[in-house]
């Protein structure tokens, strides 16, 4: 794996000039950097959620709706695939 | 555990669950009515549950009450140190390391008096930092000397051992103890800085004013009972209302010393109306409940300022010391007799 990193790197820096960099690989940025911004938030909601959950069971459904509301984020990032 | 990212969501998600558990203004004035026993069936009821259930066949009255209580101290500041990790459980530790020096100071008067290890197990608040292990070692020993030995691993152990000699000269407990407390209190603040802003700002302030709080009450008992005593050998460095000298001076001077405590910029206004108390009343009780009361709607607006933060936590802390202390004093008014409204003017009710 680490042999190997050099050369990606090369090839990257060779490839990766404005000539090459389509549309699709900008929504490609764009929708990872999306699900990354998601990533986060849910990391926070999430053990929030384990932890009210933790102490009182009925929680289980608030708590689940709560950590999937930054999905929104992805889902919305996702429609920028079908723009381009 | 003192490195890696801290987990402030998952430990404030429980910490605010259990703090809508505690025991509302009612509930007081529901146990105000009851005798030892009924509170007893009150907490059976309740989150004290199986704290009174495992302690109901040894004790009975007043000492369950107050051993069940202990407890679920212990179990609750406990999970507190489980949950949380990193900058957290740093903060959280360097407040809760209190029950470390009570548990010590509770252990070597044992040892000193030579009281079996049993009755003071029944004593110890297993809420602080050093573990159940150890803890559980110092019960065993039978010289103090051993019991500062085995507290080797610990932030205790230094200064412990300076203040063994002084000990072993005179024969008296106090320097042992003082330098539990200096440890302790020196600690709170070491490595903190001076944050200017954010909740770690505020709790830095927090313990300040916890400092503050602790002397002032030295102070006030010092220039109340004119007790023959050094000042500085009780003050504790770090706060920001007294400095050495200026306590030295104020404590022969009572009035000069409220108008003091008045005067500063950061209390002044909180705790003007326990203030204007103490110029009149003849108790200093009145005055360090009004202390206590002003500490905990500090923590509360705090936790409400910075939801995310150590700050929830921190109030959830002093809510729970409260309720236990409450309940405490009810059950032992009850037991010697007082009135009702006797018994409410112990309790810190916001």
């Amino acid at each position: 794996m680490f042999e190997i990193t050099p050369e990606i790197a090369m090839a990257v820096l060779q490839g990766a000039t404005l000539e090459n960099f389509t549309d699709s690989g900008a929504a490609a940025i764009a929708v990872g950097l999306a699900a990354l911004a998601t990533g986060y938030a849910q990391r926070g909601i999430g053990s929030a959620a384990v932890g009210a959950m933790a102490e009182d069971d009925s929680t289980f459904g608030k708590g689940l709706i709560l950590t999937v509301i930054p999905e929104t984020l992805v889902i919305l990032a996702l429609v920028v695939v079908f723009l381009v | 555990m003192s490195i890696g990212a801290s987990n402030p969501e998952y430990v404030n998600a429980r910490v605010r669950a259990r703090r809508a558990a505690l025991f509302a203004d009612e509930d007081y004035r529901k146990l105000i009515r009851m005798g030892p026993s009924g509170i007893a069936r009150f907490m059976e009821e309740t989150e004290y549950e199986r704290e009174i259930n495992a302690l109901g066949a040894r004790f009975s009255g007043v000492d369950l009450i107050e051993y069940a209580l202990n407890r679920n101290l212990a179990k609750h500041f406990h999970d507190l140190l489980d949950w949380s990790e990193g900058r957290l459980y740093d903060l959280i530790a360097r407040y809760l390391r209190k029950f470390d020096v009570w548990n010590v100071k509770t252990i070597i008067r044992g040892i000193y008096t030579e009281t079996s290890s049993d009755e003071v197990q029944n004593d110890l608040i297993r809420a602080g930092e050093i573990d159940d292990s150890t803890i559980d070692r110092l019960l065993e020993v039978d010289t103090i000397e051993d019991a500062i030995e085995t507290l080797n691993a610990t932030m205790f152990y230094e200064p412990l051992l300076e203040a063994f000699d002084t000990y072993e000269q005179t024969g008296a407990l106090v320097p042992l103890e003082n330098a539990l407390d200096r440890a302790f209190y020196e600690n709170l603040l070491a490595d903190l800085g001076r944050p200017q802003e954010g909740p770690e700002a505020l709790y830095v302030e927090f313990l300040e004013a916890e400092i503050d709080f602790r002397n002032a009450r030295n102070a006030l008992r010092l220039a109340r009972t004119g007790a023959d005593l050094d000042p500085a050998a009780y003050y504790i460095d770090g706060g920001v209302l007294f400095t050495e000298s200026e306590l030295s001076r104020l404590v022969t001077d009572y009035d000069e010393l409220v108008s003091h405590i008045a005067d500063s910029r950061r209390y002044g206004d909180t705790l003007s109306s326990a203030l204007t108390q103490l110029r009149e009343a003849e108790s200093l009780i009145q005055f360090e409940h009004a202390l206590e009361a002003a500490l905990l709607e500090y923590a509360d607006t705090l936790s409400s300022s910075y939801p995310v933060s150590v700050s929830a936590v921190l109030s959830y802390i002093l809510a729970k010391e409260r309720e236990v202390e409450n309940i405490r004093a009810i059950a032992r008014g009850r037991e010697v007799g007082l009135s009702e409204s006797e018994i409410e003017d112990e309790l810190v009710i916001l």
